[in-house]
């Protein structure tokens, strides 16, 4: 008999073999396990596209508070997973719409699809490389000291052997250089 | 300089501050989200943060939502939690625009003891200004439109925060989960499950050029 873990003694008393079910079949048991299951990996998509720990811990809690509340448990963990990231766009719109008056980023379908998936949702250091990767090597000292490795205004000067008012100028205009080989991608 | 400013927040580690962007601008800002997002393990939500939000979600669907009464046009229906509630709207929006009737007030506060208490001079209420007050037993918000004076409550109906006014908008806000009332106590948006009521109206008159509501006795 085809079984996923347990013992023999795990069988119900009549002996009748227990269901089996794919992941995408099964649902949650109530919303603290939606909760539990998810609010790492919705924290991490907000992060990557808000880019502050503040902001992304207000629009995770909004995403929960508004979809938990209306959520249909009796569906598949992949549909549930599916509402709260289409929950998650919108809040993420709003959020753009709200502080800037347009959309800055956005969530698209293939990360709602990659998050029903349960792929790893973290691209996110890859797609830092791939605009540093671009860049000239000046361009990439400056925002990979500032950016990835955290460095102050100053300590970053210091490392690339400027003043100040230099690094200023220098982060400036690659990080103008990154938005152009961006594009229009959001 | 704005998108400087938003730069320098970000790689500070501070919430973003609104400005309007070009398309330029907001390129840049695009570029500065995905390198700063590719710092080493900083996207994780925090153990204090899981912690706080299941506590706050707790309070909103463990007690709250079991059974939350809701106005549907004259009729009153109970709506049990997420059993009856809509199904898999996807898109459902986070902080919802108040249109449904259940943005009804219960009706007036009138307290069955209430005396007249003095909350205001005439002269610090102008034709469209709203006033707060706190007073012995009610807390709430005058104003004067039309030259007619109003009040409201000042309380939540979601969970009795107090609210704070924000004059520009003319909205009442509420602290705890974003809630925002008209000055005349309509909802106007909320991102809770289920709509909260409207504030209740005060009764408020001018008299000896003051403003008086009708307050419980002190």
């Amino acid at each position: 008999m085809a079984r996923i873990g347990g013992q023999a003694d795990d069988l119900p008393p009549e002996g009748r073999p227990r269901e089996l079910r794919v992941v995408s079949d099964d649902t949650y048991a109530d919303w603290r396990a939606v909760y539990e299951d998810n609010v790492d990996r919705i924290h991490r998509l907000m992060f990557a596209k808000v880019g502050n720990r503040a902001d992304a811990e207000d629009l995770t809690a909004e995403v929960f508070l508004a979809a938990l509340g209306p959520a249909r448990l009796d569906r598949s963990i992949g549909e549930v997973r599916a509402y709260l990231l289409a929950t998650a766009r919108t809040v993420l719109a709003r959020h753009w719409r709200t502080t800037m008056g347009r959309e800055i980023t956005a969530i698209d379908d293939d990360q709602i699809e990659a998050v029903r998936q349960d792929d790893p949702v973290s691209d996110a250091p890859q797609r830092a490389a791939a605009i540093l990767d671009e860049l000239p090597e000046r361009d990439r000292r400056i925002l990979s000291l500032r950016f990835l490795q955290a460095y102050s205004i100053k300590d970053a000067a210091v490392a690339l052997g400027v003043t100040v008012a230099n690094a200023k100028v220098l982060q400036h205009r690659a990080l103008r250089r990154a938005a152009q080989l961006g594009g229009g991608r959001a | 300089m704005s998108v400087r400013r938003f730069v320098e927040d970000l790689l500070r580690g501070r919430r973003a501050r609104g400005f309007r962007p070009d398309d330029e601008e907001a390129a840049q800002m695009r570029a500065a989200i995905e390198l700063r997002a590719g710092r080493a393990g900083s996207g994780a939500a925090s153990e204090e943060f899981v912690a706080d939000l299941r506590r706050r979600l707790a309070t909103e669907l463990d007690e709250d939502d079991r059974a939350v009464p809701i106005r549907s046009g004259r009729r009153r229906v109970l709506q049990f939690g997420s059993v009856a509630a809509a199904g898999l709207a996807v898109g459902a929006v986070a902080t919802r625009a108040a249109s449904t009737p259940a943005d009804v007030a219960e009706g007036p506060l009138v307290p069955n003891d209430g005396t007249w208490t003095r909350v205001a001079a005439s002269t610090d209420l102008p034709d469209g200004g709203v006033r707060g007050f706190d007073v012995d037993g009610v807390t709430g918000f005058v104003r004067r439109d039309g030259g007619q004076v109003a009040a409201v409550s000042g309380i939540c109906t979601h969970q009795g925060c107090a609210l704070r006014l924000d004059a520009p908008a003319r909205e009442l806000r509420c602290p705890c989960h974003r809630t925002s009332f008209a000055v005349n106590g309509t909802l106007v948006s909320h991102q809770l499950p289920t709509p909260p009521r409207a504030l209740p109206t005060l009764s408020v008159r001018e008299a000896d050029g003051g403003i008086e509501v009708l307050a419980p006795p002190p």
